[in-house]
C-alpha cells in the first residue's frame, strides 16, 4: 500500500530531484554569513572612532581626548579579540537564530591544507594592498574617480571567483557568483558612459567600496531567497500520502 | 531481481535521498520536512542505522543535544543499487 501510493513510477523519479534541491538548500542558507559580515562590517566603523579621536587629539594636543582615544582603542581591539576567537560559536549561534526552526542540513567547507590555508591568507593580503593602493591613487588623484572601479574590477573579479572556487565551494552555491558577475556589469556600464559613479574627496573609496559591499550582501539575500525556494521545492517532492506517513 | 527492503519504504527512501545530498543533517531537519512525528521518525532512523546504512552523531548545540545523521559508504552503494534495480525493473516492463 505505502509502495503503490508512493513509490509510483512519475513519483521516484521526482524523488530522484531530492539530492539536487537538498544541495540548493543547504548552500544557500546564506542569511548567517550575511549577518555575520553584517556585523564585521559594524566593528569595523566602530574602529574608526577611536582612530579619529586619537588623531583629532594629537593634532590638537588634547590629552583628555587622547586619553579617551586610546581607551576605546583598547576596548575594541579586546571586543576584536574575542570575536574572532569566538567566530565559529558566533556563526553557530546566528545560524540557530535564523535557521533553528527548521533544523540543520550542512555541506562541509573542503579540508584546507596548511599550505593552501596560508595561500588564501596571502591572496586576500594582496587583494588587500592592491584594493586599498587603487583607492589611495584615486583619492590622491592619480587616478580618475570614474575608473577606480574598473580598474580594481581587473583583480576583484578574479579574485572572488577565485576565492568562492577554492575556498567557499561546496559548502556556499554558485549564487555567490553573482557577486563578481554585477560588480563585472558595474565597470562595463561605467567605461560605455553611464554615470553610476560618486564625485568628490571620497568618491573613490565610496566607487569601490559601495558596489563591493552592495553586491556582495545581494548576492547573500538572494541566496538565502534561493534556499527558500529549495526547501519548498524540497518538501513537495517528499511530500508523504496517507498511510506512508505512519508507515514503519 | 530483489528490493532492498529497508530503504523501499518511502518514508526511509526519502531520509536516505535527503542525506544522499549533503554531508549531514539533523533530526530536527528531517522531523520538518518529512512532517512526521517523533517516535515515528525515531523507529525509521533506527531501522536504518541498525542496517548500517545510516551514521548517528550525537552533540550539544549550546545546551541542547543535538542529533545529525550521515549516510555511510554502505548505505550511499544500497542506495545507489536501489535505485538501479528499480530502473531496470522499470525498463523490463516498457512495451
Amino acid at each position: 500500500m505505502n509502495s503503490e501510493q508512493n513509490n509510483k513510477p512519475q513519483d521516484t523519479e521526482k524523488l530522484k530531484e531530492i539530492p539536487k534541491w537538498m544541495r540548493r538548500y543547504a548552500q544557500n542558507r546564506m542569511l548567517t554569513a550575511f549577518v555575520y559580515l553584517t556585523i564585521v562590517g559594524i566593528i569595523s566603523m566602530v574602529i574608526t572612532v577611536p582612530v579619529m579621536c586619537l588623531i583629532v587629539a594629537f593634532v590638537k594636543g588634547n590629552m583628555i581626548l587622547a586619553g579617551v582615544g586610546i581607551v576605546l582603542s583598547v576596548a575594541v581591539m579586546i571586543f576584536l579579540y574575542i570575536f574572532s576567537v569566538t567566530k565559529l560559536k558566533i556563526l553557530r549561534w546566528i545560524d540557530q537564530w535564523i535557521y533553528g526552526h527548521e533544523g540543520t542540513a550542512s555541506i562541509p567547507a573542503l579540508e584546507l591544507t596548511k599550505r593552501k590555508k596560508w595561500l588564501e591568507y596571502a591572496v586576500a593580503m594582496v587583494w588587500l594592498i592592491l584594493f586599498i593602493g587603487t583607492m589611495d591613487l584615486g583619492m590622491e588623484g592619480y587616478i580618475s574617480v570614474k575608473y577606480v572601479q574598473p580598474i580594481s574590477a581587473l583583480y576583484c573579479v578574479p579574485f572572488m571567483v577565485c576565492s568562492w572556487y577554492f575556498w567557499q565551494r561546496p559548502k556556499m552555491g554558485p549564487i555567490l557568483l553573482l557577486s563578481p558577475i554585477l560588480y563585472t556589469m558595474h565597470a562595463i556600464l561605467i567605461i560605455v558612459g553611464v554615470p553610476i559613479f560618486f564625485t568628490g574627496q571620497l568618491g573613490a573609496a565610496v566607487n569601490m567600496s559601495l558596489p563591493m559591499i552592495g553586491y556582495g550582501f545581494m548576492s547573500y539575500v538572494i541566496g538565502h531567497f534561493y534556499s527558500r525556494y529549495a526547501l519548498k521545492k524540497l518538501k513537495g517532492i517528499i511530500h508523504l500520502e496517507g498511510d506512508a506517513v505512519n508507515g514503519v | 531481481m530483489e528490493f532492498d527492503k529497508v530503504i523501499h519504504e518511502p518514508v526511509r527512501l526519502r531520509i536516505m535521498m535527503i542525506l544522499s545530498g549533503v554531508e549531514q543533517a539533523d533530526f530536527n531537519f528531517l522531523l520538518t520536512t518529512l512532517s512526521l512525528t517523533r517516535g515515528n521518525l525515531s523507529r525509521h532512523v533506527e531501522k536504518l542505522e541498525s542496517a548500517g546504512y545510516l551514521k548517528v552523531k550525537k552533540s550539544f548545540n549550546g545546551k541542547m543535544p543535538n542529533t545529525s545523521y550521515q549516510l555511510t559508504q554502505k548505505g550511499s552503494k544500497a542506495l545507489a543499487q536501489y535505485w538501479e534495480n528499480l530502473d531496470a525493473v522499470r525498463q523490463l516492463g516498457q512495451p
